[in-house]
């Protein structure tokens, strides 16, 4: 199949495991009903650090579709990525069977199997474990998921793991988009997985930028984020497949755009300069204007840096258009699931699209002058939606911002 | 250890070691093959049964034959123990 890189793509399958929902379905109602998942940390010991909270995903439910021996190798990350990933090919209704070659995966993630590593070194430390076994330690590559994802389903096509911090899966949308179009998959399973550990909550903390209570983004009170889990999957392919095989169409994944700060490790660019390329192009890439875009959802972390120069960026590419649009943060409701997160908040776009309503920034009471557009607070709405933006920026200075649409 | 004892403690130490919480002691027959088609382990199930050997009964399988034939069933690798311990004695 040719290259045809204006070939629109869909959305057919949806699928995720998170602190708040264990389904997509669940996920549209608990955004809807305007829920907050953050609780507690109890993955494991929260003694010494600033923020004690967390949106987990507990208990963790069994992968009961991969064989023994995967099962119980799985990391925490695979074990949300392997459910979700079962959820959007069942949703999409996909004969994995009849084209194995064409269908393939990208997955985002930041720390992989981190958490059992981390276990595996202190019982080693602590003298109790004499020697390191494999097997624990096997599912330490944040790869692993993309390849027990392929074994599970049998999906033999092109397969990536893409770490950019916390837009990892947002660029691996991107680059399923550009998959389907350059003719190389007819379908992509693409989405992202994240698991709690303690050496990413550890590096957070120490840079006070963990909340010591629930975030609360755009809020003049905020002070940090919060720190989540979870997965979310996205069954892309191109809208004459899924119109061929009469497919349930979710929404469209129209363009994305990335770019990248070049300036600080931590802190964003002051102006939002990598903010305002990344949407100017993923614009650009879906040949739509500022005005046509009715919701962005927003990276919005609930860190005072980032939402100031986020909204500051959006106020940039959108002009007086700006005061027309909805922005919220799903963060607030469910964490921020660094490889995660890009994927989890385009399903929330995606179901946004579909049903017509805005996913709230729970806890937003008290708007901050620095974030004084629409951030519907704490309730969601209805609305029509034609068009959504959903941006997704990671330390480092990685931006990247998808353009998804209503079916 | 007598025989009964020390298959009994393979048995929990397969299920523990290998996280194999679905299956029950009791549900691993002493002559069921290990691997494959049997209690479904794989090549990497090996390795860290060759960890776990050694770790409790301080018994090393330096040779991939050996490992093969000791790791056949349960009734194998109780043999193969209680013979390797007579050696050392």
């Amino acid at each position: 199949m040719g290259a045809d890189l204006t070939t629109p793509v869909v959305v057919t399958g949806l699928g995720t495991v998170n602190a708040l929902a264990r389904s997509a379905v669940e996920f549209a109602h608990e955004l809807r009903r305007g829920s907050c998942a953050i609780g507690p940390l109890t993955v494991f010991d929260p003694t010494g650090y600033r923020s004690r909270i967390a949106a987990e995903v507990m208990p963790v439910p069994e992968a009961s579709c991969l064989p023994s021996p995967l099962r119980r190798r799985a990391s925490r990350a695979d074990v949300f990525a392997i459910l979700a990933a079962e959820q959007a090919l069942a949703d999409s209704g996909l004969e994995v069977a009849a084209s194995p070659h064409r269908i393939g995966v990208a997955l985002g993630g930041t720390t992989g199997g981190m958490l059992r590593a981390e276990e595996c070194l202190h019982a080693r430390i602590e003298g109790r474990l004499a020697c390191y076994r494999p097997g624990p330690l096997l599912a330490t590559p944040i790869s692993t998921s993309a390849d027990l994802m392929a074994s599970a389903f049998g999906l033999r096509g092109p397969r990536i793991t893409v770490s950019t911090a916390c837009s990892s899966s947002a660029n691996a949308l991107g680059m399923a988009l550009d998959w389907i179009r350059l003719g190389r998959a007819d379908a992509v399973v693409a989405g992202g997985t994240e698991s709690l550990c303690r050496t990413i909550f550890a590096g957070f903390n120490a840079l006070h930028a963990l909340s010591r209570e629930p975030c609360r983004p755009f809020d003049r009170r905020r002070s940090g984020l919060t720190l989540g889990e979870g997965a979310a999957i996205l069954v892309l392919e191109s809208a004459e497949s899924a119109a061929r095989r009469g497919a349930r169409v979710h929404a469209e994944l129209c363009g994305y755009g990335a770019s990248a700060d070049a300036h600080h490790l931590t802190a964003p660019h002051p102006e939002g300069a990598g903010a305002v390329l990344a949407m100017r192009r993923a614009l650009a890439r879906a040949g739509l204007e500022p005005e046509a875009i009715d919701y962005i959802n927003a990276h919005g972390t609930g860190t005072p840096l980032n939402d100031a120069i986020e909204i500051a960026a959006i106020k940039r590419v959108f002009g007086a258009a700006a005061r027309h649009l909805a922005v919220s943060s799903t963060k607030a409701a469910v964490g921020h699931t660094l490889g995660a997160a890009g994927a989890i908040e385009a399903l929330a776009t995606v179901l946004a699209l579909r049903d017509g309503f805005l996913p709230p920034t729970v806890r937003l009471e008290e708007p901050d002058a620095d974030c004084d557009l629409d951030c519907v607070p704490v309730h969601s709405r209805p609305a029509t939606l034609r068009y959504a933006l959903s941006n997704s920026y990671g330390f480092g200075g990685n931006n990247t911002t998808l353009v998804l649409g209503r079916a | 250890m007598d025989r009964n004892a020390l298959k009994e403690k393979l048995k929990e130490l397969l299920i523990s070691g290998l996280r194999l919480q679905d299956l029950a002691p009791a549900g691993i027959a002493d002559d069921q093959p290990i691997f494959v088609e049997g209690l479904g382990l794989d090549s990497i199930d090996a390795l860290e049964l060759l960890v776990l050997i050694e770790e409790h009964f301080g018994i090393a399988i330096p040779d991939e034959e050996i490992g093969k034939q000791a790791f056949a069933s349960i009734n194998a690798l109780a043999d193969f123990i209680v013979a390797e311990q007579a050696r050392g004695s």
